[in-house]
C-alpha cells in the first residue's frame, strides 16, 4: 500500500483515544461503556480535542446536554472528518465511555458513532 | 595576479560572513523537509511492551497515577493543563512534525497541546555555565552531525538534551520522571536506510527514577503532499478539564464544573458570598 494511502487511511497512526492525548483517556470508564442516541447541539472541531456536545433524553423526558469528547482534529482528520461532519441537528447514536463520576461527560471515537439510522458517518476519504 | 585578486577579496568576504548567514550545503545533509507523521502507537510502554524499568519508589509513583485515573483523575500528567510536553514527550509526535536544519541550529517544531520547538545547537558549543541558561520543558540540545558510510553526507544527528525543566511524564499513561530534574536525553535521528521517507528517533533517557537506561525508537513517515496541512492546537482554547489547586474537574456541556470522580467534592468557595451568608 502506498505511503499516500497509509496516512489517509490512518493506517499509520493508532487513533484510540487513550493513545492520542495531552491527558490519558484511561480517566474514563473504558470496562463499562454506555450507549447514547440524541441530537446534536453542537459539533467542536477544536483544540485541544474535538467535542460532541449531545442533547440527550432522559427517561423522564427532561434533556441532558451531555459533553463528549474524542480526539484532536488532526486526530480525526486522518479518519476523514471534518468541522463539517457533524452538524447541529444530526441524530446520532454513539458507545462513550463516560466520567466516573456519573456527570455527563465522557470520551467517544470515530469508531464507535453511527447515525440514529444505522447509517454511517460520512468521511471525506 | 587579477584573479588572485578576485580570490583574495571572495575568500575575505566568505570569512567576514557571520556565521549565522552561511547558507545550507543541502548535498552534505539528508533532507529532513516535509510534514512528519507518527507511525505507531505513541506510548512508550503500551500493551505487550516491555515494562519501564522504574526503581521501586517511582513505580509506585507510576501505580498511583494509575490508579488516580482508574478513579476518574488525570493522574499527574501536566499537559492536562495545558504544560508544554517537554522532553521526551513531545518526540511521540503526537501532532506533524517539522525539521529545519541550518548549519549551526536544527529547529524541530510540533504543535501540540502548544506551539511548541526545540533548538538542537550543531555549532561545537560546549554545555552552559551557571547563568547561562534557564531550565525549559525542551530542554537545551547540542547536537552533532554523523556521516555513518564516509560518503560525504551526513546522515544522522546525534542529539544530547539537559536542562530540563518539571515535571514532565513520559507519555499520557503518567510514567514520572525523577523529581531531582537531573534528566538527560540521547538521540540518534535518521532516515531509514530503505526509505528516506520514513523517520527514525532512537531515544535513550538516562534518569534517577530509572534502573538502567531506557531505549525506545519512535518512528514517523513524511506527508507526500507538497504542501501539507498545519493545525495550531492551542490547549487553552477548548480545554474540557480545569485545575483548581491540584484537583481536576470537568467542563460540562454548558460550562460548568462538574466532578471526573464519585463523591469528589466541590472547590473550596470561602472566597464567593454564597446565598444566605454575608461575605468575611
Amino acid at each position: 500500500m502506498k505511503l499516500a494511502a497509509l496516512l489517509v487511511s490512518g493506517a499509520l497512526a493508532v487513533t484510540s483515544g487513550a493513545a492520542l492525548a495531552h491527558h490519558s483517556f484511561a480517566m474514563f470508564d473504558q470496562d463499562n461503556p454506555i450507549e447514547l442516541e440524541g441530537t446534536v447541539h453542537e459539533f467542536k472541531f477544536t483544540s485541544p480535542h474535538s467535542f460532541i456536545l449531545l442533547r440527550v433524553k432522559d427517561q423522564d423526558g427532561s434533556v441532558t446536554v451531555w459533553n463528549l469528547e474524542a480526539g484532536s482534529p488532526t486526530a480525526l482528520s486522518r479518519e476523514g472528518w471534518t468541522a463539517k461532519t457533524l452538524k447541529a441537528g444530526d441524530e446520532v447514536r454513539l458507545t462513550v465511555e463516560p466520567l466516573r463520576s456519573g456527570a455527563p461527560g465522557g470520551a467517544w471515537n470515530v469508531n464507535k458513532i453511527k447515525y440514529k439510522d444505522g447509517g454511517p458517518i460520512a468521511v471525506t476519504h | 595576479m587579477r584573479q588572485n585578486s578576485v580570490a583574495a577579496i571572495a575568500l575575505a568576504a566568505l570569512l567576514l560572513t557571520p556565521a549565522a548567514t552561511r547558507a545550507l550545503d543541502e548535498t552534505k545533509y539528508p533532507d529532513l523537509k516535509g510534514q512528519w507523521v507518527r507511525v505507531g502507537n505513541p506510548n512508550w510502554a503500551p500493551p505487550g511492551a516491555p515494562r519501564p524499568p522504574l526503581t521501586p519508589e517511582y513505580q509506585a509513583v507510576f501505580d498511583a497515577n494509575r490508579a488516580d485515573m482508574a478513579a476518574g483523575g488525570p493522574g499527574d500528567v501536566p499537559s492536562w493543563y495545558c504544560l508544554p510536553q517537554g522532553m521526551p514527550m513531545m518526540m511521540n509526535i503526537y501532532d506533524p512534525m517539522e525539521i529545519v536544519v541550518t548549519p549551526e541550529i536544527t529547529y524541530i517544531l510540533i504543535s501540540h497541546v502548544n506551539d511548541s520547538y526545540r533548538r538542537i545547537y550543531t555549532d561545537g558549543r560546549g554545555w552552559p555555565a551557571e547563568g547561562e541558561y534557564v531550565l525549559t520543558y525542551a530542554g537545551y540540545s547540542i547536537g552533532k552531525w554523523i556521516d555513518q558510510d564516509g560518503d560525504g553526507r551526513y546522515d544522522m544527528l546525534e542529539v544530547e538534551t539537559r536542562l530540563l525543566k518539571n515535571p514532565r511524564t513520559y507519555d499520557a499513561s503518567g510514567i514520572p520522571f525523577h523529581k531531582d530534574g537531573k534528566t538527560v536525553v540521547k538521540e540518534q535521528i535518521s532516515l531509514d536506510k530503505a526509505d528516506n521517507n520514513i523517520l527514525h528517533d532512537k531515544i535513550t533517557v538516562f534518569d534517577n527514577a530509572l534502573t538502567r537506561p531506557w531505549t525506545i525508537t519512535k518512528k514517523a513517515a513524511r506527508n507526500p503532499k507538497p504542501r501539507p496541512l498545519w493545525r495550531t492546537e492551542a490547549c487553552a482554547e477548548d480545554n474540557s478539564m480545569v485545575r483548581i489547586g491540584n484537583d481536576a474537574y470537568y467542563l460540562s456541556a454548558e460550562g460548568q464544573l462538574m466532578p471526573t470522580k464519585k463523591n469528589q467534592p466541590p472547590p473550596d468557595l470561602r472566597y464567593f458570598k454564597q446565598s444566605g451568608e454575608k461575605r468575611p
